[in-house]
């Protein structure tokens, strides 16, 4: 029934509202569903549920189930046993639930991490930072295998500790994006991939703001790492609020269009959170001293060249051709001096930009 | 009665010699042109009929074939006219056919009995070249090059009287036609900031290193693509005949007298085709643009705008120096040593990776993907460019080194590169490179480090070394190549200048 077109999680609940799965099934491929369930749409009630006629006689639902069976999916639904306890009260609750992996860890301590789909080198450090930093706690860090702090949170927490939690919104025999494929595939090995859409629905725009409320009602704490003032993550922020879920978020530079959102979310009165301590903290546990990699290595300023190249240095991305314009020395000078202050972990240089790193380095990705 | 006068048609950029043969037998007025003509060649029963009248012979009112030998080779083009005008005649007993021996005419007829100038006359006198040549005025200028004794035609009729003696050829104004027509060539002076393009740009000069810049509209890359050709050593003697050869071939011989002196720079439209590109047509095989760009500049600007299959199409000259094009029945071997500039946004939208960049990362992906891998390693120097800063454009012109100072060093660096036996560092390869570029301890560790991390092949690691090479020959350094010449090189050749490949 999910799999119809037009179909989102409120016209499903009336569906499942009006009696048993298997009967309403049987009159939606009569075409005798009740026109006050069938959503206004442009095309008009009856032709949707001409249309949902049309679509109903093709699925197959043995062939279905053993296709979920295949690719070792499985699926409850609300009032069902294993059905998500998080979920069961809340207000947009969905009516079905497909898995993939382990369902129990819905039942330990969840912390979602959320962000824009473009983020910083910076954002990207400090969600993978994160993630591996709660991982390393016992906390399942839940976020949405979309590219960008997605991903990096993800990323950060396979292998760290407790196995991450992916909320999708498309079919989970695609769940994400094409580079994302094989973090995906070492999620569902370890951690759980979930999604109340079925299998062979592609994904589409209007899904992801749907999908991030079970993002936040999953999670017993959302942080923010990078976001626009409007945008997905904000939506997620919303429905955290709707469910009383604590928000912190991620300061960034104040003339940062990617920070714009979380410095916004902390005037409005967000948590602050400037490391993996904060997010302990709200959860009213203090961090167990060992594998949280927030100490900061103390270590004298460089001198010479490198020193005021360093100080040129912002917290964004800058061109060799601008260090040499703002520091007046050689184009040759400059690139010696760079090389030494990577190498000594003061900067990272990508793609002809030159970027300057926390003065805690983090430890070099494997 | 049968004469035969020697002409000759092009195919590619080479002349094949054509013996026009024509037959006047009694008959029905008939004329008739064989020997796989194309139909501009054909066309030339007209234009020869009407010129013969205009210029008050007489058009044989006989049976005419007209022979072209062999007959195996495609003729293309309005080259013959005079040739098979000259023949009638001769045929005809309008003209002693033993004044038409050894000798060779070139050129198309007007049918007021005007000869016009044609295409290709330059290669087209080298393969005629040793008898007497007649070619059309427009054309003496680039024939003198390699026939002196060239001789004009401007009219039929005065052909006529000048082959029989009646009249003296005509001079031809011999003085070369002033230079001007460009204005002095764009200079380094005027760029402002830019210390790695202008770098990229001396470098790219002085080793003959393809280069791709990559950065938001506005940042320079076309300005500093237009002053590279100021910066490249005077053509040869060899290459600038060349130069003229494939220009004569092209039909854009601008220059009357004289060998062209600066090397070509060729900035085709990304809406050019393969054709126009690479060089081709169906029987003719016109030289395309990469072979008009040889011993040059080959600026290919917004090249994520090319079609991806064109791009590729680059690939095979950029590493033979030379370009086969085969057709069904005919191939010629064209040149395309070009020294190759490519410039391109970084993204859709032009901004990447800054904040302002609107595009998703699938169209970064995607945008990135137009330029496939092994094109993408042909550039030895690659490079991000920023519009520079807003101080430096209002500094005044104090501080801008000129074209003639960079062009100094690089006419050095190309005499070392000489001295290796090879015009530019590019050419250099492996046992050549080792023998040529030997690295100090530590350039040598520096190198190992970033290919044990991954972040070097070993084809990248020798085009490093070509760069290197270069920077060092540039500051007129001999011995090892340090440390810093290979920092400096990397830095001109940033892997992943392309946000969408990291994505």
């Amino acid at each position: 029934m999910a799999g119809l077109p037009q179909v989102g999680p409120s016209t499903l609940r009336q569906l499942a509202a009006l009696g048993p799965p298997d009967q309403t099934w049987s009159r939606l491929c009569a075409g005798q569903v009740p026109l006050g369930v069938v959503p206004r749409h442009a095309t008009g009630p009856e032709a949707l549920r001409q249309a949902w006629e049309r679509a109903a006689a093709q699925v197959d639902p043995s062939g279905h189930w053993s296709r979920l069976r295949e690719l070792g999916i499985g699926v409850t639904s609300l009032g069902c046993p294993g059905y998500p306890v998080s979920l069961v009260d809340d207000p947009e609750a969905p009516v079905v639930m497909f898995h993939q992996g382990d369902p129990s860890l819905l039942e330990g301590t969840c912390v979602a991490i959320v962000g824009t789909r473009r983020p910083t080198g910076y954002g990207r450090r400090i969600a993978h930072q994160l993630g591996s930093a709660l991982a390393a706690e016992g906390i399942s860090v839940v976020s949405g295998l979309a590219l960008g702090i997605d991903a990096a949170a993800h990323a950060g927490a396979v292998g760290a500790g407790a196995a991450p939690i992916a909320v999708v919104g498309a079919g989970l025999d695609a769940p994400c994006p094409q580079a994302n494929r094989p973090l995906a595939r070492r999620i569902a090995a370890t951690g759980l991939i979930c999604s109340e859409v079925p299998v062979g629905v592609r994904a589409a725009p209007w899904r992801f703001p749907v999908r991030n409320r079970i993002v936040a009602a999953f999670a017993r704490v959302v942080v923010v790492v990078e976001s626009a003032v409007t945008g997905g993550s904000m939506s997620t922020v919303e429905h955290a609020l709707q469910r009383s879920r604590t928000v912190l978020a991620v300061p960034g530079p104040i003339d940062a269009g990617t920070s714009a959102g979380t410095n916004r979310l902390i005037a409005d009165g967000a948590g602050l959170c400037t490391g993996v301590g904060d997010v302990l903290a709200s959860l009213g546990r203090s961090p167990s001293t060992a594998g949280v990699p927030s100490e900061v290595r103390r270590r004298s300023h460089p001198e010479g060249l490198a020193g005021v190249l360093l100080g040129l240095l912002g917290w964004r991305p800058e061109t060799p051709d601008y260090l040499v314009h703002a520091s007046g020395a050689g184009l040759r000078e400059v690139i010696v001096a760079l090389d030494w202050l990577t190498r000594h972990g003061w900067v990272t240089q990508q793609g002809g930009f030159v970027e300057r790193l926390p003065v805690a380095p983090a430890p070099m990705a494997p | 009665m049968l004469a035969t006068v020697t002409s000759a048609v092009l195919i590619g950029i080479d002349g094949h010699r054509v013996g026009v043969e024509v037959h006047v037998s009694a008959g029905l007025p008939s004329f008739t042109l064989v020997g796989l003509p194309d139909a501009s060649c054909r066309e030339a029963r007209d234009r020869v009929r009407a010129a013969v009248l205009s210029s008050s012979f007489t058009f044989p009112p006989n049976r005419i074939t007209v022979n072209l030998a062999p007959t195996n080779l495609k003729k293309t083009g309005p080259v013959l006219d005079v040739a098979v005008a000259l023949a009638i005649l001769a045929a005809s007993d309008q003209l002693d056919p033993h004044l038409l021996q050894g000798a060779a005419f070139l050129g198309e007829l007007g049918l007021d009995g005007r000869v016009r100038p044609v295409r290709g006359a330059l290669p087209l006198a080298e393969v005629l070249n040793g008898g007497p040549l007649v070619v059309p005025t427009g054309n003496v200028g680039e024939v003198r090059l390699v026939a002196p004794e060239v001789r004009a035609a401007v009219t039929l009729r005065q052909l006529v009287d000048s082959i029989r003696g009646d009249s003296p050829w005509p001079d031809v104004d011999d003085q070369p036609a002033t230079e001007c027509c460009a204005g002095p060539p764009p200079d380094l002076a005027e760029v402002h900031g830019h210390p790695l393009g202008r770098l990229a740009m001396e470098v790219a000069a002085a080793g003959g290193h393809h280069t791709l810049m990559v950065g938001p509209p506005g940042a320079g890359k076309t300005m500093l693509a237009e002053r590279l050709p100021g910066l490249l050593p005077d053509l040869a003697e060899s290459e600038a005949l060349e130069v003229a050869r494939v220009h004569s071939a092209a039909g854009r011989s601008e220059r009357h007298g004289g060998l062209p002196r600066r090397p070509p720079y060729r900035s085709p439209h990304h809406t050019a085709s393969v054709v126009a590109l690479i060089g081709g047509g169906s029987n003719q095989l016109r030289p395309g643009e990469i072979s008009l760009a040889s011993s040059g500049v080959l600026f290919l600007d917004e090249l994520g705008e090319f079609p991806a299959s064109h791009l590729d199409a680059l690939r095979q000259p950029l590493e033979s120096g030379r370009v086969e094009v085969v057709r069904a029945a005919v191939s010629a071997s064209l040149p395309a040593r070009f020294l190759l500039v490519g410039a391109t946004n970084p993204c859709p939208c032009g901004w990447a990776p800054d904040v302002r960049c609107r595009c998703s990362p699938a169209q970064l992906a995607r945008y990135a993907r137009r330029m496939s891998g092994p094109l993408l390693d042909r550039f030895d120097l690659r490079l991000h460019l920023d519009p520079p800063d807003p101080s430096t454009l209002f500094a005044g012109p104090a501080g801008a080194e000129s074209t003639a100072s960079v062009r100094q060093r690089v006419l050095a660096a190309r005499l070392r590169a000489r001295h290796r036996g090879v015009s530019a560092n590019r050419s250099l390869r492996g046992s050549a490179l080792e023998q040529h570029a030997p690295l100090e301890p530590g350039a040598a560790d520096l190198l190992r480090d970033r290919v044990d991390r991954g972040l070097l092949s070993v084809r990248g690691t020798m085009r490093l070394r070509a760069v290197a090479l270069t920077l060092a020959d540039l500051e007129g350094r001999d011995g090892p190549v340090t440390v810093d010449d290979v920092l400096l090189a990397e830095c001109l050749r940033a892997h992943d200048v392309l946000p969408g490949t990291t994505a």
